[in-house]
């Protein structure tokens, strides 16, 4: 009961924060809205002989767009613990009877909240630029899901990075250095019967390509659940696995 | 809760840092229920080491530490409930208002919403910022963000309160004011303190007793008067008139010298191009050491009598003053310390 009183109120404190930043709201949310307009236009030819039946590249890679909000935002979920590192409020806050997991999961679950409103901003620029979802709004629902299933493992793995790393320039250079292999190594910008066979290889471990896979599947074919089974297994194992990792940080903290 | 009971008690506590640093050094004392006790030295003497194995935030290398009638190693989570910690840097939350940074540590000690709102309005008038309470973080000045965080570990009327250097970086007249209000706090809720300062006058103002900590050690021990008393008398310092600190810091050995042994002089400590004098009585001392000086050809610059400070008492035990140690020492605890540091804004 604490545990989760004090997750409640860690995440009331995170978002509460982040509302009165909302530069970096929007800062996060640049760059897939670029990629969002410009891609489909570039790759718009390329799209047409890409695939049959119609598909347009737009709508291929919508999907990946909104994946790719969720891992940016979730990335730099971290920094918060490293602002409360800096400033001492971990500290003080370590010292109080406040239970351990609740310090990462709190933060973790205010991640998710937040990237999950940036990805619904995301896909309905889609739906006015002409994307269409077969599954409807209730696939848009369980797309929405997968993506806070990846948020909740890689903004845990960004805040155990920070409680190890402590240092903002450190947790900056490891995401970055874990983001774009993460992006680029994925079905992202190519389906996966066009990739040369060492990337398809590949991606069969990528986190974020299973997620990628899961919400194109939602958005193109339907409730298609030889790839929704995997992608929701392999992203709430991680998930579980990062949260655990975090929290083993948070006890171990030592000054 | 007042009486004989101690409520802090240490056995052999010690800190071992990686790379075999050892901070605090198999320390002894107990503190009992409504004192404020005050750990009094230099940076880098293991006060802040100590006070972080005493809240549950540094694991204990060695030793025992039992605090509110538990051992920290072993019931960490039931002394958390019971004290409040106030670190060096203040632990505020600048986007957030006052109000809102103590209702959320009053969630954190499972208080009720009712309760928390009392306490809050409460705490909030004791340290003078009931017209802040709504207002950012942000705007707050040094000072005021001090007494937040004073507030912000009584929310929960802890039985003990750590307060880490509780006035560094603030200045002369804000430190005076921050005072006030731990006085005020002690008045009105009667906890008690456990205090770290390198401070002179801070120790002397506000703690009942006083501990002199250096390199991991407690040197001394006692009420602020028992450790002036403890050097017998009064203070005569003496700046001899060398032409640079080498030749002063000679003058200051031959004067050590020709003065150790003369009946009127109980003892006598070098100290950066000084001396200090222990005498019984400063006043009919003074000729009579000028009087030793002369007939030595060693002329003196400045004289001066005083009542011994804390910072002779400091002296008398370390060679060194506190004061002067100030930015200039670098032990290997401070090193250890500011590589760590929090970079703050």
């Amino acid at each position: 009961m604490n545990a989760l009183k004090d997750t409640w109120y860690i995440s009331l404190r995170d978002i509460r924060t982040r509302l009165r930043m909302p530069v970096f709201l929007f800062m996060s949310m640049a760059q897939p809205i670029l990629f969002l307009l410009l891609f489909p236009e570039i790759f718009k030819s390329v799209g047409s002989a890409m695939f049959a039946g119609g598909t347009s590249y737009l709508q291929f890679f919508t999907p990946a767009v909104l994946v790719m909000t969720g891992l940016f935002s979730a990335v730099f979920s971290g920094m918060g613990t490293i602002m409360d590192i800096d400033t001492g409020i971990l500290s003080r806050m370590s010292a109080t009877p406040v239970t351990r997991v609740s310090i990462i999961l709190g933060r973790v679950i205010a991640t998710v909240v937040v990237l999950l409103v940036q990805a619904a901003i995301i896909l309905i620029i889609g739906v006015i630029m002409g994307v269409d979802i077969a599954t409807g709004a209730g696939g848009a629902l369980l797309a929405l899901l997968l993506i806070a299933l990846l948020g909740l493992g890689i903004s845990a793995f960004s805040n155990g990075v920070a409680l190890l790393v402590k240092r903002q320039e450190t947790l900056m250079a490891t995401t970055n250095l874990l983001t774009l292999p993460l992006m680029f190594l994925s079905t992202m910008m190519m389906p996966e019967e066009l990739l040369p066979g060492w990337l398809q290889t590949v991606t069969n471990f990528n986190p974020v390509d299973y997620t990628i896979v899961g919400v194109r599947s939602l958005f193109l074919e339907g409730y298609n659940w030889s790839d929704l089974w995997p992608s929701f297994a392999v992203l709430g194992g991680i998930a579980v696995v990062m949260v655990i990792f975090a929290t083993m940080m948070v006890r171990r903290r030592v000054e | 809760m007042t009486g004989e009971k101690s409520v802090i008690v240490t056995r052999k506590l010690t800190k071992v840092y990686k790379g075999n640093t050892k901070a605090v050094d198999g320390i002894d004392f107990e503190v009992k229920a409504g004192e404020i006790f005050a750990f009094l030295g230099p940076n880098g003497a293991g006060k802040t080491t100590t006070i972080k194995m005493l809240n549950t935030l540094l694991p204990i290398t060695s030793g025992k530490a039992m605090v509110a009638g538990f051992d920290v190693a072993r019931h960490p989570a039931e002394v958390r409930k019971r004290i409040g910690y106030s670190a060096q840097d203040v632990g505020v939350d600048e986007h957030a208002t006052g109000r809102e940074n103590l209702t959320l540590y009053g969630h954190f000690y499972r208080l009720d919403n009712a309760t928390i709102k009392r306490r809050v309005k409460n705490i909030l008038e004791i340290v003078g910022l009931t017209e802040y309470g709504n207002k950012m973080v942000s705007t707050y000045s040094g000072g005021m963000r001090k007494r937040l965080d004073l507030a912000m570990g009584l929310i929960h009327r802890p039985q003990i309160l750590f307060l880490d250097e509780p006035t560094t970086g603030l200045d002369p007249q804000t430190r005076a004011h921050i005072w006030e209000y731990i006085q005020k706090l002690v008045q009105k809720l009667g906890m008690t303190i456990f205090l770290t300062t390198h401070y002179m006058e801070e120790a002397d103002k506000l703690a009942g007793r006083i501990a002199i900590i250096d390199l991991g050690k407690i040197i001394t021990m006692g009420t602020s008067d028992e450790l002036k008393r403890s050097i017998g008398g009064d203070v005569v310092s003496i700046s001899p008139a060398g032409d640079d600190p080498e030749a002063c810091k000679e003058l200051v050995k031959r004067a050590e010298e020709v003065l150790t042994g003369k009946p009127f002089v109980i003892g006598t400590k070098p100290a950066d191009g000084d001396l200090a004098v222990y005498v019984k009585d400063g006043g009919s001392a003074a000729p009579g050491i000028m009087q030793v000086l002369d007939a030595q050809g060693i002329a003196v610059r400045t004289m001066s009598i005083s009542r011994p400070s804390l910072d002779d008492v400091f002296l008398k035990y370390t060679g060194r003053t506190i004061r002067a140690q100030e930015g200039t020492r670098t032990t290997f605890a401070q090193m250890h310390r500011m590589s760590n540091r929090r970079r703050v804004r």
